[in-house]
């Protein structure tokens, strides 16, 4: 256990024999980088992203008509080269609306896990660092939070909130901030004990200079590898929600959304429905990819994505 | 193992107390006033006052809180906001419809995943390995919703092989019963078996490099008769636990599966719940999932202990 925990608690000195021993944050850096670019499924995720990426900022000026444009004359008309992935039941193009709806879906998503990424992982610390009775309200209140299915507990609250975007963002943050709260605590409990974190209070270190300088820093690779997990979780969730009617309102675009608006033309026109579909599940699975082989590179004990799945 | 049990019991009570105070909340969560709320545009004064007694809403907050729970722990959760129906019948009568399509949705997961995560370590870094590998990476990205109103669209509306929608009792007719639950099933299952498959993998791996395979190797045993005797029995122990999860986490993707297939269990009835501002009911039908997700998740856990003596009670 103890030379586990060593492989993401690398002291300065650790040699690089340990496979994931890799002496300084930047060699660190550089050996994550190496090692995704050695997976193909990884590096394949990495390219979906950074292509999402720049649709996401730049998809208005990309899409070759407005996403919200009616068109009525022009309604539910198959691919073409004019609109590529033909056009909704209002004569909207598809095309233009899947690039737009990116941002979207990325938007909420980053919000969400972010909401929760700072929630858990400051309970995580807390519940860790300080342990006994703060720890075991901390932790059966993140059980409490567990004991629903991940879109239940959204689908509640955003039943009870309203269906909107912003409380989409909520909604979510608040189901995913438990398993950030686990995985914080799981790896606090394992370096707090470290020598250079005795070494550092024994020279009177405060509790938040601990934390932040010695305890965070050596904590963040499961963290991170969770993250990346956790965004592909917020995409499915998110666009379920929508789907639903729950998460983003028309007209503006969002990939759920456009599934249950080419549902209903699902039997004149296939276009509508199984673009944003396609664009959903290659960004769920280049987060997967990414997400895997970032595990695989800076917290090989982990087994999150099967384990988020579940979650979701 | 007995005071493992009895600690295990008495934390899942304490988690299904939090349960209980979160659920009751979410209703008072409401913007405003959840009876004025669901009476939307028809609001007057006095139906509304009846209604705040009949619910209890006159009370402070702790004393509605207790009634309710006590209620609760009877089996009554109150009136339907809608159809003045009690909660408790209306959830009932949607609950087999759940269960039998989580039921055979896991089914369809271990058909896929047994025979895929075999094949794979078996085989472990040829061909059949990349693809069952790559499978399963498709199953676990593809959005379920997606994968059903394709579904529809090739086995349905192209094929007319299956129908879209529709339900019978499996108790009354199970050919029927058969016939619509098939694609929502196919759906949940492919999702299930995708992440089962990987853990069925990994696990065989594991059990294939431990001392007892090699001496039964070494004895000279022929490879088939290692894998079938010594591997999959040592491996599927805890593929028996992931099982059980995935079974805790269908339920989540049955509120979407639901939908789509018009299936009549709980899913479709929380939706209907949160369109219709039906919020009684939304409290029990969550109260309920979050119940049936804690008792999977318990009897996974009792489960595990007993198969695997060597685990740590921790």
């Amino acid at each position: 256990m103890s030379e586990d925990t060593r492989s993401f608690a690398a002291p300065p000195e650790a040699g690089p024999e340990g496979g994931d021993l890799l002496p300084e944050h930047e060699s660190r850096l550089r050996g994550t980088l190496a090692g995704l670019v050695r997976n193909r499924l990884a590096l394949f995720g990495l390219l979906v992203l950074g292509t999402l990426l720049v649709v996401g900022v730049f998809g208005s000026w990309l899409a070759p008509a407005h996403p919200t444009a009616v068109d009525i004359p022009n309604r539910l008309a198959p691919p073409s080269l004019d609109s590529p992935f033909g056009t909704d039941h209002l004569g909207r193009d598809v095309f233009s609306r899947v690039l737009v709806g990116a941002r979207v879906s990325l938007q909420v998503a980053a919000i969400a896990v972010g909401i929760s990424l700072v929630a858990g992982v400051t309970l995580g610390l807390i519940a860790g660092y300080y342990g006994r009775l703060v720890d075991d309200v901390i932790m059966r209140l993140m059980d409490v939070l567990f004991a629903f299915p991940a879109i239940l507990l959204a689908i509640a609250i955003l039943g009870v909130l309203g269906p909107t975007m912003t409380n989409a963002m909520i909604a979510v943050g608040i189901v995913f901030t438990p398993i950030f709260a686990r995985v914080t605590r799981g790896s606090v409990l394992s370096v707090r004990e470290e020598t250079y974190v005795r070494a550092a209070r024994s020279l009177g270190a405060s509790d938040l200079r601990l934390i932040r300088l010695h305890i965070l820093p050596n904590v963040m690779a499961p963290i991170i590898v969770q993250a990346s997990v956790s965004l592909a979780f917020a995409i499915l969730i998110e666009a379920a929600l929508s789907f639903l009617g729950l998460g983003v309102q028309p007209p503006n675009p969002s990939w759920g959304r456009m599934l249950l608006d080419g549902r209903d033309v699902l039997r004149q026109a296939w276009w509508v429905t199984f673009f944003p579909g396609l664009a959903i599940f290659f960004t769920v699975a280049a987060f997967n990819f990414v997400g895997d082989a970032l595990r695989d590179v800076l917290d090989p004990r982990q087994r999150s994505v099967i384990e988020s799945r579940g979650r979701a | 193992m007995s005071r493992y049990v009895v600690r295990r019991l008495l934390q899942a009570v304490v988690v299904m107390l939090g349960v209980s105070i979160v659920v009751f909340a979410l209703v008072h969560l409401v913007p405003g006033d959840p009876i004025r709320t669901a009476m939307g545009t028809r609001f007057d004064q006095q139906t509304y006052e009846l209604l705040r007694a009949r619910h209890g809403f006159d009370e402070p907050l702790y004393v509605q809180y207790f009634t309710w729970l006590a209620s609760a722990v009877t089996g009554d959760l109150g009136v339907s906001f809608r159809s003045g129906r009690p909660v408790t019948t209306v959830l009932l009568g949607r609950l087999p419809a759940t269960l039998s399509l989580a039921f055979a949705a896991i089914v369809v997961a271990l058909l896929i995943a047994l025979p895929l995560g075999i094949v794979s370590a078996v085989r472990q870094g040829r061909a059949s390995d990349y693809i069952a590998t790559a499978l399963s990476q498709v199953g676990i990205s593809i959005p379920d919703f997606w994968m059903a109103i394709m579904f529809i669209l090739l086995f349905s509306l192209t094929l007319g092989w299956l129908p879209a929608t529709g339900y019978a009792p499996l108790s009354e007719d199970p050919l029927t019963w058969l016939r619509h639950v098939t694609m929502p099933a196919v759906t949940l299952g492919v999702v299930s078996g995708s992440v089962i498959t990987r853990f069925v993998r990994s696990s065989m791996l594991e059990a294939m490099s431990q001392d007892y395979t090699q001496t039964a190797r070494a004895k000279g045993l022929a490879e088939r008769v290692v894998v079938r005797r010594h591997v999959i029995k040592n491996a599927l122990i805890p593929v028996v636990t992931v099982t059980g999860l995935q079974l805790a986490f269908l339920l989540g993707g049955v509120i979407v599966v639901e939908f789509i297939f018009a299936w009549p269990g709980l899913g479709q009835l929380l939706l209907i719940a949160v369109q219709s501002r039906d919020y009684t009911v939304l409290q029990g039908a969550v109260l309920l999932f979050a119940l049936i997700f804690l008792i999977i998740n318990l009897v996974v856990d009792l489960l595990y202990a007993w198969l695997d003596p060597r685990i740590k009670y921790g």
